[in-house]
């Protein structure tokens, strides 16, 4: 039952030709298939953006009151939702206060490069119910290289705002990220092992097949399962990655403010926000995709994209759940955890997993016996 | 690690709990002891102008006028100044000032927050509790036997 | 009294101060005996020595206050000098100056807590300490015109300081190639400095090299504003606007103690007991706030410790409203007793203290499941922020800061008040040195606090009626003796709080000196942090945990 059907997923169609086939637009060549791919990439940011932008910060906040026995927004509309139109408003109509000695150019640039980076992460993920970009060969690689733009705009945000908190925020998050991109990577790597592919689809539909069947349950192949160690490893790297706690060290508001955001007010403050929430979506959509079976999920395959919201929803709901519970490790211990611990395990991980596949393809009928 | 995960246990534990120790203030009204300080509230019927409460005042939050005769003409007093410390009321031998359990007052200006003795005396009490009872165990030492029924209003 | 065994035997059969009187020698010039303490009137240029004799010879280890005063014919520094092994052994070291030539020697080389001590004095008294390595203003700003304490101090004049006489606090960044260090304010707006303290700091990349507190920004000079209040009345609200978070009983004991040693006023017993359960009870919340607020600062926001903390102390605060009537602003304590009897029904108090006793336990495991146990907590917090106990004692520091570096001092059971000493209770030591420590022994406090609380409800609940006396009878207008000195001090939440008091025959004292243990505190800041990382900065600043209300009175 689980994983809907067997059909791999790149037989399907990706949502610009559904879209250029349905409108018609695919008829008109080579223009046609741009504006088709433009309604698709518009459909598909601004679906992300609603989830971030929209509900992120008011689910946030119901959650951290949930861990800290308050109500949290409740005022203003049902369930105090309509908050985010109040917040949009109070954000957007706020002065917008560039310092001045800000470098402009990088100032400016800053909060798009941050948002923009994640946003085109989210390209290449395959949601399911057919809502899937693009799907080039290079898929993980490529979400993995778009992510990590974000920490040059991190960068940028630190050092043009001419404001010495922000230096620190700036240089720890890309003390941070360096640290942590690579054992993030070679994490990555090793489901790459299994799945033999850095295409998006196609590991989805690795994911697909039966592992074990526990009292008549078919349990997936998914590789949090396979490779739990890994699936571990990967969650805290990506928690460094996207500076959440116990990692949030960028940021350390009692420490240095808020970072590299301390100068940021009004719209830029709303894009690096957002950028933020979208780096957390997006780091959840990586690990819904290549553990958590992408879109896969009991029911139609028309409900994959439930299903995949709610894998990402379980990790955001992770990163708030840690963030009630952890003390903020310190900058030096987070890089010897970074260096020391991180990457040597990812190595070892990787070795591992390469042997066992190794393994298992050599005696193939054997392991099928075993894992049935 | 055991300690990472008996703290995330805690935390989820009051998470799932659903106990919240918010009090939704306007719908609900936060109950205050029978003792709580709040704004005063002024009796000119009772007053004998002694001016006690304006001398003990720690930071001259009363002003008191009178004529020659010693006949009281204002009561000023400022609840915004005022540091609630109750020494006025403790020091009233007739009881003719009090302090409310009414914590509900705003001003728009500083100047708002300046009372005279009619809107003293309009303060309204806080959930029907007469502070005078709650506090009356203690205060034989200054008034003795009070003569009648007070009346604030 | 490592000297004692060299002391021959008719020396030893001298009493104590006279002992004393013959170490000091001919350098005193006379005794000027206070209520407390015997009294040794020095020359200006003898301090350091005096004080080197006391400390080296006689073991008074910690200059617990200095105070300042101007007379009509002198100005007149004191060292109040006490033992940590024994805080009842007290001496008070006088040095009158002329008023021409207010100059004194500074004790800085003998305790590092005069450093501060003496800055204050020269601010807002206007004494000259010779040799005193800082001699900045350290409450006032630097451009303030006069000494407010002093005599031919105008009140009424304001305060005009130009524009241009301030020095520029945003001045133009400054680089060189020799240095590589930053200078970073940390403060006076910072979410992490609790309050309005500006500390200075100089970076060599994450490491601070040089932690310079700035403080005062919370200056009200409560000292005059004690001065200027009666005694019986007028002054009792304002201790509690020292340690402003709900240690406020605490602060008024400090008050009362000095006051009814002064007067020579009699507590009944009665009273007594109540004051001991109030002021446990907010020994708790205010170490529940330090515990929540320490967490904040780690943690990293107003995440679960912070609220469970808060929500805890709110039953505590509950309490305390049901019997002082306030949760934060008391003015309970009256000399000679308490305000108040325990509420009626008397019962249903004694219940909702039970409850919270009962539920304390559980609440303290789940803190230590919170933070002490966990992982991370501990990584950022053992050893951390290490003071030496020779270093704290040297600075003054009392309170948990000090008992956090294993000097087992607490004036609850040192230098007994209250009904203290018939009570069952531990003094809570940890040597760590560490942020962790310190934290440890604020929440064995909390315990012990609760122990204590526990006994006095049961005394309270047996207490015959007909003896439920809650004040002595003490005149309406009091007016102790003239020229009558006195410096006593209680363990308040953060260590401890003294009052020197002087009365000139009136109704209101003459000299009303704070002893503020947050200050002294905050002043070991830069011998925990400098080599450390800015976390640890911050986490040691939240594990001193100072009220910037008792900093800077």
């Amino acid at each position: 039952m689980i994983g809907g059907s067997k059909t791999p997923l790149q037989d399907t169609i990706l949502l610009p030709e559904r879209i250029g086939d349905l409108t018609g637009l695919g008829e008109f060549g080579m223009a046609g298939e741009l504006i088709a791919m433009f309604i698709a990439a518009f459909i598909v940011g601004n679906l992300m953006l609603a989830m971030t932008g929209v509900a992120g910060p008011w689910a946030k906040r119901k959650i951290t009151a949930a861990f800290t026995d308050r109500y949290a927004v409740n005022r203003v509309g049902p369930f105090g939702l309509l908050i985010i139109v109040a917040d949009s408003v109070r954000l957007l109509g706020k002065e917008l206060i560039i310092p001045e000695n800000a470098d402009r150019p990088a100032y400016d640039l800053a909060p798009i490069v941050v948002a923009g980076s994640a946003m085109l992460g989210f390209a290449v993920i395959p949601m399911g119910s057919g809502i899937h970009l693009a799907d080039p060969e290079v898929g993980l690689a490529y979400v993995f290289a778009v992510a990590g733009i974000a920490s040059v705009g991190l960068v940028m945000a630190g050092y043009s705002s001419a404001n010495k908190y922000s230096m620190i925020g700036g240089l720890r998050a890309v003390a941070q990220n360096v640290a942590y991109e690579i054992p993030l990577v070679v994490t990555g790597m090793s489901v790459v092992i299994f799945a033999g592919t850095l295409q998006m689809s196609e590991i989805v539909a690795a994911q697909a097949e039966t592992l074990i069947t526990v009292g008549g349950l078919d349990i997936p192949m998914w590789y949090a399962f396979v490779n739990p160690f890994a699936f571990v490893l990967f969650l805290a790297a990506n928690f460094a990655e996207i500076g959440r706690n116990p990692f949030d060290i960028p940021e350390a508001p009692t420490e240095i403010v808020a970072g590299y955001q301390t100068e940021y007010s009004s719209v830029y403050f709303v894009l690096i926000y957002l950028g933020e929430f979208l780096h957390i979506f997006l780091g959840g959509a990586i690990i819904a995709t290549i553990f958590l079976g992408g879109p896969a999920g009991p029911g139609p395959a028309e409900l994959g994209i439930v299903w995949f919201l709610v894998k990402i929803w379980a990790v955001f709901l992770l990163t708030q759940w840690l963030r009630s519970a952890l003390p903020r490790v310190r900058i030096d211990q987070l890089i010897e955890i970074g260096w020391k611990g991180m990457l040597v395990l990812a190595f070892a991980n990787l070795v591992l997993t390469a042997i066992i596949v190794g393994l298992l393809e050599t005696d193939l009928a054997l392991s099928m016996v075993i894992f049935a | 690690m055991i300690g990472l995960l008996k703290s995330m246990a805690v935390t989820m534990k009051h998470a799932l709990d659903g106990n919240k120790f918010t009090v939704q203030y306007p719908e609900e009204t936060p109950d205050v002891s029978p003792r709580f300080r709040g704004v005063h509230k002024f009796s000119q019927e009772r007053c004998i102008w002694c001016r006690q409460c304006e001398n003990v005042c720690p930071n001259d939050t009363i002003q008191i006028v009178t004529d020659d005769q010693r006949n009281g003409e204002q009561y000023n007093l400022h609840i915004g100044q005022c540091i609630y410390c109750r020494l006025c009321e403790e020091v009233c031998p007739v009881d003719a000032i009090l302090l409310t359990q009414n914590f509900e007052f705003t001003g728009d200006t500083k100047h708002d927050l300046v009372y005279n003795k009619e809107q003293l005396m309009s303060v309204p009490w806080y959930k029907d509790i007469d502070p005078l009872e709650s506090r009356e165990p203690d205060r034989g030492g200054w008034i003795g036997e009070g003569d009648g029924e007070v009346d604030y209003q | 009294m490592s000297t004692e065994p060299e002391l021959d035997a008719d020396v030893a059969e001298m009493s104590f101060e006279d002992r004393l009187e013959a170490l000091v020698g001919t350098r005193v010039l006379e005794r000027d005996d206070h209520k407390n303490a015997p009294g040794f009137v020095i020359r200006p240029d003898d301090v350091q020595d005096v004080l080197f004799d006391l400390r080296d010879e006689a073991g008074f280890d910690h200059l617990s206050c200095v105070t300042a005063q101007q007379y009509d014919d002198r100005y007149e520094s004191i060292y109040h000098l006490k033992q940590y092994d024994d805080p009842t052994r007290e001496v008070s070291v006088v040095v009158p100056t002329s008023t021409d030539n207010p100059v004194s020697q500074t004790a800085e080389p003998v305790f590092r807590s005069a450093d501060w001590a003496e800055r204050e004095n020269f601010d807002l008294v206007g004494i000259d300490y010779e040799g005193h390595p800082d001699p900045r203003r350290i409450l006032l700003p630097e451009t303030w015109q006069g000494h407010p304490l002093s005599q031919d101090y105008n009140q009424e004049k304001p305060q005009v300081v130009t524009l241009s006489e301030h020095a520029n606090p945003l001045q133009a960044d400054h680089k060189d190639t020799e240095t590589d260090t930053m200078f970073l304010n940390i403060g006076p707006h910072h979410p992490a400095t609790h309050g309005v303290l500006h500390v200075k700091t100089v970076l060599d990349g994450e490491t601070v090299v040089d932690v310079d507190p700035d403080i005062g920004y919370l200056h009200r000079c409560e000292e005059q504003m004690c001065e200027q209040g009666t005694y019986r009345h007028q002054i009792m609200p304002y201790p509690d606007r020292w340690d402003y978070v709900s240690a406020g009983l605490l602060n008024e004991w400090a008050y009362a103690r000095a006051v009814e040693d002064l007067a020579d006023i009699e507590v009944p017993e009665y009273a007594q007991v109540i004051r001991t359960m109030g002021a446990e009870l907010c020994r708790i919340a205010a170490h529940m706030l330090a515990l929540g607020t320490f967490a904040l600062d780690v943690f990293g926001d107003f995440t679960a410790v912070f609220q469970y903390a808060f929500r805890d102390r709110e039953v505590v605060q509950d309490i305390l409203e049901d019997l002082t009537g306030q949760r934060l602003m008391f003015n309970y304590f009256r000399l000679g007793g308490v305000a108040w009897d325990l509420p009626e029904p008397r019962e249903e108090f004694f219940e909702k203290t039970r409850d919270f006793l009962d539920d304390l336990p559980h609440k303290v495991s789940e803190y230590e499941d919170l933070i002490v146990t966990n992982e991370i907590f501990q990584i950022r917090c053992v050893d951390t922020g290490i003071l030496e106990p020779e270093v704290a004692k040297s600075y003054g520091a009392t309170g948990p800061t000090a008992r956090g570096s294993g000097i087992d001092m607490d004036l609850r059971r040192d230098d007994p008040y209250g009904y203290y000493e018939n009570l069952d209770w531990d003094v809570i030591t940890e040597d760590g040195m560490d942020n962790y420590s310190r934290v440890l022994v604020r929440m064995g406090e909390v315990e012990e606090s609760a122990k204590i609380i526990e006994q006095c409800v049961d005394l309270l609940e047996d207490w015959p009626e007909d003896d439920r006396e809650i004040q002595s009878n003490v005149p309406r207008t009091l007016k102790p003796e003239a020229d009558t000195e006195t410096y006593r001090a209680v363990e308040a939440a953060k260590g401890e709080l003294g009052i020197y008091l002087r009365s000139d025959g009136t109704d209101k004292p003459g000299r009303f000196k704070i002893r503020s243990p947050c200050f002294h505190n905050l002043s070991t800041l830069a011998e925990m942090t400098e080599g450390e990382y800015i976390p640890d900065l911050i986490a040691s600043l939240g594990s001193l945990d100072i009220v910037l209300g008792e900093v800077d009175r």
